[in-house]
């Protein structure tokens, strides 16, 4: 019994993070119908953002995320301003190749500069687990949960409550009748972008004391993340969230009670499973 | 007439071409550039001509490779059988997950493909009884084999090469009747427009199934000439999603749905990341990405697409 709620516990604390990269990719194809390959390396730029800063001037990782995750909204946006904004137009597959170059170049572009060791932070508080109940869950975990909250409410309510993110959902819904009303959709892509980068890249952050760090580990997350927005629906923030979570669930029961090895093999099985009979999402909000 | 030339002047080069110089990284190099065309062509004749962007086509590669090392190993069969068998088996495995992955469109299927491929590479990773798992698969030496009364020498790179040369040949071969078959005009009408490719009377589904098999037969071949070149694989090495990513990338860098496109692409890129690897020890592929970005952007239609367009190759400008 003890097991069960210790690996439900832990898999909605990873998913939660999951969660977060995941909406970040599901807003920007919710406006803009692109899926952004490069959005793990917006993962990994985080992680290393957090990485260095710690190494460098001893800034706790949780404090971090106040410098990274304004930069990486500004990052984000002259990427879809200068790279992306004129690609858009070609359609879908061009968009998704560009990205994927994007990816390889920024993965690369890491490896050169910074090696592909793997490097971790030892935080003082992280040594040892909380033990709550007579289960354990780590401390950086537990921050990074709450903290993904937040986000999470910030951007509900950013979204729901103010001039910008109702243009995003209007722009989501028809970018026609958008623009008629006035919304400049350029401008709104590239601000979705920004934002999409951002949340990214604060996962990324947010992640550090839990995972190692190095150039590639972006390929692994984003691959995550594209289960996760099926799982819940393309385009679907609600559904990218309880994707995250269903996923972060999914692989701690699986790894407890199936398998360590075949843990990730799940995952994909049940994403094969839903593109093929419930391809808006098991949720039935997304876009197909 | 332009066309029957460019190909017999294709097919001198590929017989010639490596006794320019005895130079073994020459060969090396020629061999990498074959290899990669192969791959681009598999890519290309589903990515290019049907435009069905796959990002799991490393799956058929890995097969291919798997199922001619474990012949060889296992049970001593010759490898150009092995790899030929192998080949036949990446085919029949892409019936299963093309009738999977085409039920999906655009983007949805792409993602399908690269699900698809990470299953299949965890299986192999898992499978140690058979797979040796992450330790991979090691040949030491290759059977004697003799070739016009001589013994094939197989530590010298040029049974590699007129190897992987006959297997590009066929590639290329396989796309230029492609590329005037009806089954092409179904598949650039599939492109364009699925459902008016449906409407018109074409049996969608069908058509991209045969497309897939036919790509999936050629990255079998070109797995099984990994597995005796390299003589040894790794899910890693064969199964990975950048070696997917490459593959596509050499077909677009080059011009999808063209003949000449892959062997063009691959010989930009290898010569790209041999040049840098040499400078940058890592991260060579940063070049790779970005090439990729400025020929989508600015050259959509690829190196050879375009290139094509301003040579006279026959009336209909096909090549």
């Amino acid at each position: 019994m003890e097991t069960l709620i210790q690996s439900i516990v832990s898999g909605l604390l990873t998913g939660s993070l999951f969660a977060m990269i995941a909406v970040g990719l599901t807003i920007v194809f919710g406006v803009m119908r692109i899926i952004n390959m490069a959005h793990g390396e917006m993962v990994m730029l985080g992680m290393f953002g957090a990485y260095w800063s710690y190494e460098k001037w001893h800034v706790d990782p949780f404090v971090a995320v106040l410098i990274w995750v304004p930069l990486m909204f500004a990052f984000g946006m002259a990427v879809h301003r200068y790279l992306l904004r004129k690609i858009v137009p070609g359609g879908e597959l061009n968009a998704l190749l560009y990205t994927a170059g994007l990816s390889l170049l920024i993965a690369n572009l890491a490896l050169f500069l910074w090696t592909g060791d793997y490097r971790s932070i030892n935080l003082a508080y992280a040594a040892a687990p909380m033990r709550p109940f007579g289960i354990s869950i780590s401390k950086p975990l537990a921050i990074a949960f709450v903290m993904a909250v937040v986000v999470m409410t910030a951007l509900y309510l950013f979204l729901s409550r103010t001039d910008t993110g109702r243009a995003i959902r209007a722009t989501a819904q028809n970018p026609d009748a958008a623009a008629l009303m006035g919304v400049n959709v350029l401008r709104i892509d590239t601000i979705t972008f920004g934002l999409g980068t951002a949340l990214a890249a604060a996962a990324g952050v947010l992640l550090v004391p839990s995972l190692y760090v190095y150039p590639t580990v972006g390929e692994i997350l984003v691959v995550k993340c594209f289960v996760i927005v099926v799982l819940g629906g393309l385009g679907s923030v609600p559904g990218a969230v309880a994707g995250g979570l269903l996923l972060g669930l999914v692989e701690s029961l699986g790894a407890v009670y199936v398998s360590v090895a075949f843990k990730d093999t799940i995952g994909f099985f049940l994403f094969l499973l839903v593109l093929l009979f419930r391809p808006a999402g098991l949720f039935g909000v997304g876009k197909s | 007439m332009t066309n029957r030339l460019l190909a017999v002047a294709v097919a001198a080069a590929l017989l010639l071409a490596p006794l320019l110089t005895a130079n073994t990284f020459f060969h090396h190099l020629l061999i990498q550039v074959l290899f990669w065309t192969l791959l681009g062509a598999s890519w290309n004749l589903l990515g290019g001509f049907a435009g069905q962007v796959s990002f799991g086509h490393a799956t058929f590669v890995g097969i291919g490779a798997y199922t001619t090392m474990l012949l060889y190993l296992d049970l001593g069969l010759p490898p150009w059988l092995g790899l030929i068998i192998g080949g036949a088996l990446a085919m029949v495995l892409a019936l299963p997950i093309g009738l999977i992955c085409f039920r999906l469109r655009g983007p949805y299927f792409s993602l399908a493909t690269l699900a698809v491929a990470e299953i299949v590479r965890l299986v192999v990773l898992n499978w140690e009884s058979l797979t040796a798992g992450p330790m991979g698969l090691q040949i030491t030496t290759l059977p004697s084999m003799r070739w016009f009364g001589k013994a094939v020498d197989w530590e010298s790179k040029l049974p590699f090469y007129y190897m992987v040369a006959i297997l590009t040949a066929f590639a290329m071969g396989v796309t230029w009747f492609v590329s005037r078959s009806r089954l092409g005009a179904y598949l650039l009408a599939i492109r364009e427009d699925t459902d008016s490719a449906e409407a018109a009377g074409i049996d969608t589904v069908r058509t991209k199934v045969i497309a897939l098999a036919l790509s999936a037969f050629i990255a079998g071949l070109a797995g099984g000439f990994y597995a005796l070149y390299f003589r040894y694989i790794d899910p890693d090495a064969v199964f990975s999603i950048s070696m997917s990513v490459e593959m596509v990338f050499i077909a677009v860098v080059g011009g999808i749905a063209t003949t000449g496109g892959p062997i063009v692409g691959a010989v930009f890129l290898v010569v790209i990341s041999e040049i840098f690897r040499d400078r940058f020890q890592v991260g060579h592929l940063i070049f790779y990405g970005l090439l990729m970005m400025i020929v989508i952007r600015y050259l959509p239609e690829g190196i050879w697409g375009r290139a094509r367009l301003l040579l006279p190759l026959g009336k209909d400008g096909r090549d």
